[in-house]
């Protein structure tokens, strides 16, 4: 297989390596950068379990983009939300309002919320709902998570009153 | 020790912080020394087939591939993927008569993706790479997709030892005539004055945890046969690998790796027989393998479908006389679990009302379609499907209310149990009726959409169910636990119980820092198959019910011996002791006392006096020990109403609002709890309305994707309330009941319920689709 030296920008850090044309983003975070905070569901966009965040605004299914097509992008994973050992508050609203359980969906339903919350900071429970459409929990019925985005949308609301800041970049 | 701080409270879930930065380790996380990958090799195009020659050279010289391993290249034993045969005594189990008929590569393919031999490559690329260089001659034979197929006299005998095709039914030798129940059922259903009688059909339904099947495993240096895997029972996995692979049990660790979801998808072995075997063929190499999401559906077990022929005999005032059921489920390609599934099925069933007479047949037939085995609820949603349908039929003939029915039916505190012969320790059914009615509107509700005429109609139904705690006394019920006081009172508690993600670990920790009266923060749980003992694993809701009894046991233990040692230290009776806020002291005199923490000091850092040979205070590191056996199985009960919209011109189905009022005795972590009533609905849903993995007529899987099987989304998800009912079980410890597998079960007949109420048409095959609502309508 052909392959091409690229520049990936992840979490704020470049890691620059090999990779085969073919190889689509997923792999290259797992298997090339070892950063298996996002998972594998599906591989067929599907699922969502592979929802990262470009550049602070858009998720993408990473099982569905080639590593080549992101290289100049701005990749958030959740390994990157948390600032400083402090966790982002989209993180802290889905522990505590039991928005997880198995855990499985979570980096990418985190990453999927960080997206809804950068495009809408106040979004309806219909929009949140419509907004979660791509991300398959099977643990719980998405009622708690659900309630976690509604509560992250507050936290970062009130954050964003005292201070200003992108997500993830 | 014994002030409540935790003990019904919401905490978050202890590994929620790790999972939601995404620390947590899954089993394809993993990445070890010198890994190598493995591929299975799977047959896709053919449902049933004998391999006639299977040629794995070219495979073999693609660059970068370790070994290709074919049929005899792997050791010949058979096995059963289920676990039954550890949980009965042999006896029984020979009476059951499980069989071992799978095979880690196959010459004969029974379903598509049957595995027929494996790959080890450098890279899990090039691993698939050599697997499409595998080729193999087959010979066709005749696919069967159904029992009536596969029972027919002249079909393909897939296992000399079941003739006709019957994996299973009710051992004679237990069970006269094939069935078990109460009285005789033909002469008290010729008393009946109405008889309602339907066959109904339950889907194959898939568990689809959202981690596809991923192990890691690593036959070392030290001749250990390693395996990481999220298996939802370690211990029995353990014993399994060891048999089949033929090393004693302490040559086989077993590491449990986060578990993606299980619900039953986990129980037993999966793909861990084909995983160890590859590593077995590399020693000193780890080898990882990856399933799918297609190979996880196609290859692993799902719920058991089938037909469950049901007939109801009733006086005219609706006392019920006689039940006559027979569930004729459909094996797949497998033993699995036959048994167990077609077994409890019918325990549901004649553990909810008190009806004069009953008769329970269950048969299972081997097909050809991915083999069936456990799935949360294990035979309850199907039972629900049918029962709670047939019960509104009655109701609805004798027009009598269905709650008023049910509170007035359902068996209780007292009456045998889903298990004849073991009675009801408690039942709070009816507070579980009342306020979930109240809570939805059902009398008023109930009445404005009794005659309806519009494009779209609304309908409310209501569904019962009884569960289990456990499965004492039919299964083994057995978990240790050990708890080690460190020396500054802090505490590590050693044990093998899985926690699938429900936050089995967190209730533990809960129960055992109230029981100790510690902070949750002083306690580590342990989870290390060399290190803790036996507990038979994450099934039949038996984790905080059975784990939390063994908890306590070994708390209680722990504080036996503080008070044993307190007591030689102040020189008081031991019966004049009591532990309160981490001291040990007398009732009589309460300045005499000693603190638990220097106690566990002492115990640690203990010293002899050379001139007196004396110690200071008694030697000896504090561990509490319990291998515990519960007394019985507290069944939770539950209440679920549903409202839904019909559109009667798209056939489409809106559930509105779902009611939930579970009978809990006591809810260690509320919120936990709701996340079991919640996730469980998500999965009655998708059963009752959406879920079915179709095969074509040559038993190919038509949809093993997302895509093409539907499961509810957050859209589809109605409004739910949870409503705990807490009335303390006599005999549980701390009057708990369990949650987990009740939560797939009523949500099932009470939506069915509801869809005939609005329509006044009864849906007797599930999933109930927007076509066979269209049809029904349309005539």
């Amino acid at each position: 297989m052909k392959t091409k030296m690229i520049t990936l920008c992840v979490n704020g850090k470049d890691h620059r390596f090999e990779a085969p044309v073919n190889r689509t983003l997923l792999q290259a975070l797992r298997d090339d950068l070892r950063l298996t905070e996002t998972k594998y569901g599906c591989g067929t966009g599907e699922c969502g379990g592979c929802t990262v965040l470009v550049d602070g605004k858009d998720s993408i299914c990473s099982c569905l983009t080639l590593a080549v097509e992101a290289e100049g992008r701005h990749i958030t994973t959740v390994g990157g939300m948390t600032r400083n050992g402090e966790l982002h508050p989209i993180q802290v609203a889905f522990i505590e309002e039991g928005a997880i359980q198995c855990g499985y969906c979570t980096p990418g339903m985190i990453m999927k919320t960080a997206s809804i919350l950068a495009n809408n900071p106040t979004p309806s429970e219909e929009e949140i709902r419509t907004g979660l459409e791509g991300n398959i929990c099977r643990c719980t019925g998405y009622e708690k998570i659900v309630q976690a985005v509604q509560r992250a949308s507050q936290m970062l609301d009130t954050s964003q009153n005292q201070k200003t800041g992108g997500l993830g970049t | 020790m014994s002030k409540q701080t935790y003990v019904g409270k919401n905490i978050p879930k202890l590994d929620a912080r790790e999972k939601a930065t995404g620390q947590a380790i899954y089993a394809a996380d993993l990445q070890l020394p010198g890994m190598l990958y493995g591929k299975i090799v799977r047959c896709w195009d053919h449902a049933h087939a004998r391999v006639l020659k299977l040629d794995l050279a070219e495979a073999a010289r693609v660059p970068g591939v370790i070994k290709v391993l074919g049929p005899q290249d792997v050791t010949r034993k058979t096995y059963n993927t289920g676990v039954l045969d550890l949980m009965v005594p042999g006896e029984i189990g020979q009476l059951l008569g499980d069989v071992e008929d799978q095979h880690i590569f196959t010459e004969h393919v029974r379903h598509q993706g049957d595995a027929i031999c494996g790959i080890i490559a450098e890279s899990e690329e090039i691993a698939e790479l050599a697997a499409e260089k595998v080729k193999v001659l087959y010979e066709p034979l005749p696919v069967y997709l159904s029992a009536e197929e596969s029972a027919k006299p002249d079909a393909f005998q897939f296992d000399e030892r079941k003739p006709g095709n019957r994996a299973f039914q009710l051992p004679e030798a237990m069970f006269p005539d094939n069935s078990y129940g109460w009285g005789d059922v033909d002469v008290e259903m010729a008393k009946a004055d109405l008889i309602v009688e339907e066959t109904f059909y339950v889907p194959k339904v898939k568990q689809c945890q959202m981690e596809a099947h991923a192990y890691v495993a690593h036959y070392d240096q030290t001749g250990r046969l390693n395996c990481w895997t999220s298996t939802q029972m370690p211990k029995c996995v353990q014993p399994k690998l060891a048999r089949l692979f033929e090393l004693s049990i302490s040559r086989v660790n077993l590491v449990s790796t986060t578990i993606g979801g299980g619900f039953g998808a986990r129980l037993g072995m999966v793909f861990e027989p084909e995983t160890c075997a590859m590593a077995m063929a590399v020693p000193g190499r780890p080898v990882k393998v990856q399933s799918s999401r297609e190979e996880d559906w196609v290859a692993s077990e799902s719920r058991h479908p089938g037909k469950y022929k049901i007939k109801l005999g009733v006086k005219k005032d609706g006392t019920p006389v006689a039940l006559d059921a027979h569930f004729t489920s459909n094996a797949g390609a497998y033993f699995t679990h036959a048994s167990g599934t077609a077994f409890t099925t019918g325990s549901w069933l004649s553990g909810m009302y008190k009806i004069g007479a009953l008769r329970y047949k269950g048969d299972t037939y081997y097909t050809n379609q991915a083999p069936s085995g456990a799935f949360r609820g294990y035979g309850n949603p199907q039972t629900n499907f049918a029962l709670e349908q047939i019960v509104d039929q009655v109701c609805k003939k004798l027009k009598i209310d269905p709650v008023e029915w049910r509170k007035k039916w359902h068996k209780g505190e007292g009456d045998d149990g889903w298990c004849i012969g073991v009675p009801y320790s408690s039942c709070a059914l009816d507070e579980c009726l009342d306020r979930g009615a109240e809570a939805i509107g059902w009398k008023e509700k109930r009445a404005k959409y009794a005659n309806q005429s519009g494009t779209k109609r609304r309908g409310i139904g209501v569904g019962v169910m009884n569960h289990t705690s456990g499965a004492m006394p039919m299964l083994l019920e057995h978990t240790t636990c050990t708890i080690k006081m460190n020396e500054d009172m802090s505490v590590v508690i050693t044990l093998s119980c899985s926690d699938l993600g429900q936050g089995s670990h967190t209730v533990l920790k809960q129960i055992a820092a109230d029981s100790l009266g510690i902070s949750m923060d002083e306690i580590h749980i342990l989870v290390n198959m060399d290190a803790a003992g036996f507990d038979i694993g994450s099934h039949a809701s038996r984790t905080t019910y059975v784990g939390g009894g063994a908890v306590l046991k070994a708390c209680e233990d722990v504080k036996r011996q503080l008070i044993e040692r307190a007591a030689i230290r102040l020189e008081i009776p031991e019966g004049e002791l009591k532990i309160k806020d981490q001291q040990v002291l007398s009732r009589k005199n309460p300045e005499k006392r000693l603190s638990v923490k220097e106690i566990c000091h002492t115990g640690v850092y203990n010293f002899t006096d050379p001139q007196t040979g004396k110690t200071n205070g008694v030697p000896g590191q504090i561990q509490g020990y319990a291998s515990h056996f519960p007394s019985h199985n507290s069944p939770p009960f539950g209440a679920c109403f549903a409202e839904v919209e019909v559109d009667t011109e798209t056939g489409e189905v809106q559930v509105l609002e779902l009611v939930i009022a579970h009978d809990i005795g006591r809810a260690i972590n509320p919120m936990a709890v709701e996340g079991q009533l919640e996730g469980g609905a998500h999965q009655a849903l998708g059963m009752t309305l959406t879920e079915e993995t179709c095969y074509d007529e040559a038993g190919l899987c038509r949809n093993n994707s997302f895509t093409d099987y539907k499961l509810f989304g957050p859209v589809d998800m109605p409004k739910i309330t949870c409503i705990l009912v807490e009335q303390p079980d006599p005999i549980a410890p701390l009057g708990m009941k369990s949650v987990g597998e009740a939560g797939p079960v009523n949500p099932v007949g009470a939506t069915a319920n509801a869809i005939s109420h609005a329509l006044g048409i009864m849906f007797t095959a599930a999933p109930i689709t927007p076509e066979k609502i269209l049809r029904a309508i349309n005539g």
